[in-house]
């Protein structure tokens, strides 16, 4: 009887420290610099227009490569940061990742959270991309990921709806509180703006803000730059759009489009809503949706006198490996052909923005595929006295907190003075949290 | 007298019972009991995983958010379950007739709940309530003003309350079967003293089921409690966190922004707001209950 109570008492306690294994570091693995038959996972998010030519890249990669499979796993943007930070977090994050920039900071504040790709340099060739471009994706001194591509947003419009109502598309923030007025008598929005997983509606007041008063609202080691009038001046300006119809009060979006993306929103697929502003790596999910050619880009926008700065830029998509890689070599080799393989690159075209590989964009612009809108989204940022975005402006949480001051806007449940204290205190709080 | 033997072919030993629940103990220790305890460990640690003690748990009893969410999770258990409880039973009671094709309404009734709140219902759920939908299109035919679903606090909470009622299915067959338990003499003695239907409801009917009530009371509360999805999928918890439920809560700390210490502590709040609101409905309840017996 003893034996039987030992036995199940040892069973038990073998079942307990089995599960305990599974949260425990996994064994690291080193890279031996050759490429055996594996199949990798790899995960990115997108539109339509990028999952189609990431499928075909991996259809190539498959060719070159027969005895390693890619499977691939893709979908929206809305829930995936939330279903790969659940990844990572349980030990089941894919071998290659597209990332977001905060996920750098959100994922791996201290440089493991991600493979070092340092280690991967026999395979993964970085000879193409700028060093600035590189330290993107540095952390705590080690390469966690490489950028794909840089890009930051722009203005995006309907050029039907614009010809039809014989509006320009607006030069200025004045010209554009004006076109309020022209499309609200037809029922129309000459832009759009969300505070969903987009969360436009903070950033172009943010790039307002810093236009009109010079300052920086975040620093790239995530300290405040904005004071607390310099909220208010964003959330007045925000609510100046509501008020003036330039953009949809939060309730009838809401009452509008339920829960669903602007892209999938039937009133920016029948023109009522005739702008947005995007990524330039992003803005073909806004393209498929309306008639080829429509969707035009338009002017950064400037002040009464000229200035025309505010407007930034940020590594729109990176690539990493998971710490976690039994096969960091093959994953090397994968990336290693996303970034810079030049019969790739042609298949991938823009839908992830501009490569920041030259290798990448010397065959895009060899094969007379240098074009678009998020070639043309480049252009204009080039010429502008951009800034880079603080990794820390896009985590969640900050999100949240811009989100609940515009809201607290739009619906009028406080006043804009009122609002932005919250909104000051309440970032100034959690980056005090988050900066170890 | 002369004392009795059992035959004992196959060994049944005094711990033998033990060896044949044995799976299920495995299987409960490692995949609720560890993640269970575990759970209130890491509700004791901070966004960058250092042990920090109760604080977690002080920050919940005191914070805005959870107070909101757990608000919004009363408010949609109370006017919910009372609800599904009132519409599962009169259906359940409805079905209980003797009528043709009676099996093909029961089937109908319960399809509902198999579908949760999946991408299909969203969408029909869009049809339905945006500016445009054909709720708004009726009640334009009938002269009513068209009303904003979405975008107002109140009416978006209803929107989802009225997608958990409609799935009143699995409540609806556990009173379907206890329906049948009654025996017909009950019904038929009542008919023969001059009682009618209604009388009958009340007098056998609903004595009768009293455990059963009691049985889908506390169910159906616990899994309200734990509304996730709906209000995730719908409406995102918005506008302005109106229906951010303590399970939407748990998800955003958890996996929007990371903080696991956090959204376990929360997770455990959630657990004991359950439970309290288990007791109290056994201590309300109880006097009723006895009566049955």
């Amino acid at each position: 009887m003893k034996n039987n109570i030992t036995a199940l008492a040892a069973m038990l306690g073998l079942a307990l420290l089995t599960s305990c294994g599974g949260s425990a570091e996994s064994k690291d693995t080193s890279p031996d610099g050759r490429l055996d038959p594996c199949s990798l996972r790899f995960s990115w998010w997108g539109g339509d227009d990028r999952h189609e030519a990431t499928l075909k890249a991996i259809d190539l990669w498959e060719k070159k490569h027969p005895d390693i499979k890619i499977i691939p796993e893709y979908g929206g943007w809305d829930g995936w940061t939330e279903k790969v930070s659940a990844q990572i977090k349980g030990g089941t994050a894919p071998d290659v990742m597209q990332i977001n920039y905060d996920w750098l900071i959100s994922l791996s504040m201290d440089g493991n959270g991600f493979y070092d790709l340092g280690r991967l340099d026999s395979i993964l060739d970085t000879s193409g991309f700028d060093d600035d471009v590189l330290c993107f994706g540095r952390v705590g001194g080690k390469l966690n990921a490489v950028t794909v591509s840089v890009s930051g947003r722009g203005l995006f419009y309907n050029s039907d709806v614009y010809k039809r109502l014989g509006a320009e598309y607006p030069e200025t923030w004045d010209d554009l509180i004006a076109l309020g007025e022209v499309f609200g008598k037809k029922g129309a929005y000459p832009l759009d703006l969300d505070i969903q997983s987009g969360g436009t509606a903070w950033y172009l007041a943010v790039v307002y803000v810093q236009q009109r008063t010079g300052r920086e609202f975040l620093s790239m080691d995530g300290v405040l730059g904005f004071t607390r009038d310099d909220m208010k001046m964003a959330l007045d300006f925000y609510k100046e759009l509501e008020d003036n119809h330039v953009i949809r009060t939060i309730r009838s979006r809401t009452d509008e489009d339920g829960n669903a993306a602007l892209y999938q929103s039937p009133e920016f697929i029948d023109g009522s809503i005739a702008g947005v502003l995007e990524w330039g790596s992003s803005v073909g999910k806004y393209e498929m949706v309306l008639p080829d050619g429509v969707l035009e880009a338009g002017p950064m926008l400037k002040g009464d006198s000229g200035e025309d700065g505010g407007w930034m830029i940020k590594p729109s998509l990176l690539y990493a490996i998971s710490s976690k890689t039994k096969y960091p070599d093959e994953a090397a080799a994968f990336m290693d052909f996303l970034l810079n393989d030049t019969e790739c690159a042609v298949i991938l075209g823009t839908t992830r923005g501009i490569p920041s590989s030259s290798y990448a964009e010397e065959s895009l612009e060899e094969n007379g595929l240098l074009t678009g809108l998020a070639q043309e989204n480049d252009q204009m940022l080039e010429v502008l006295d951009t800034s880079t975005i603080s990794p820390y402006m896009e985590l969640p949480r900050m999100k949240e907190f811009y989100n609940n001051a515009i809201e607290k806007v739009s619906y009028s449940t406080t006043d804009t003075a009122e609002a932005a204290e919250e909104l000051y205190n309440s970032i100034n709080e959690y980056l005090e949290k988050i900066r170890r | 007298m002369k004392k009795r033997t059992f035959h004992n072919p196959v060994g049944v030993g005094k711990f033998t019972g033990l060896w044949l629940i044995s799976p299920f103990i495995l299987g409960f220790s490692v995949f609720t009991l560890y993640p269970f305890l575990s759970s209130f460990l890491l509700g004791m640690t901070d966004i960058h995983g250092d042990f920090t003690g109760p604080s977690n748990y002080i920050d919940v009893l005191t914070s805005r958010s959870f107070r909101s969410a757990a608000m919004v999770t009363m408010r949609y258990t109370l006017i919910l379950v009372p609800l599904k409880l009132i519409v599962s039973l009169l259906t359940a009671v409805l079905l209980n007739q003797r009528a043709k094709g009676m099996g093909l309404f029961r089937t109908a009734f319960y399809i509902p709940s198999i579908l949760g709140s999946n991408l299909a219902i969203v969408i029909m759920w869009q049809f339905l309530f945006t500016t445009d939908g054909l709720v708004n299109q009726c009640l334009r035919l009938i002269g009513i003003s068209p009303v904003s679903w979405y975008g107002d606090s109140g009416n978006a909470l209803f929107i989802i309350i009225l997608l958990r009622l409609w799935e009143f299915g699995s409540a609806m067959v556990i009173f379907l079967n206890a329906l049948r338990d009654i025996p017909a003499e009950y019904y038929e003695a009542a008919k023969v003293d001059g009682c009618g239907s209604v009388r009958a409801f009340f007098s056998i009917t609903l004595p009768m089921l009293r455990d059963v009530i009691f049985l889908n009371l506390v169910l159906q509360t616990i899994s309200a409690m734990q509304e996730f999805s709906a209000p995730y999928m719908i409406t995102g918890g918005g506008p302005m966190g109106s229906t951010e439920t303590v399970g939407m809560l748990i998800y955003d700390e958890m996996f929007r922004y990371g903080d696991t210490g956090y959204a376990n502590a929360v997770s455990w709040s959630l657990f004991v707001l359950i439970t309290a609101a288990v007791l109290l409905l056994f201590k309300i309840t109880g006097k009723l209950r006895e009566e049955n017996r």
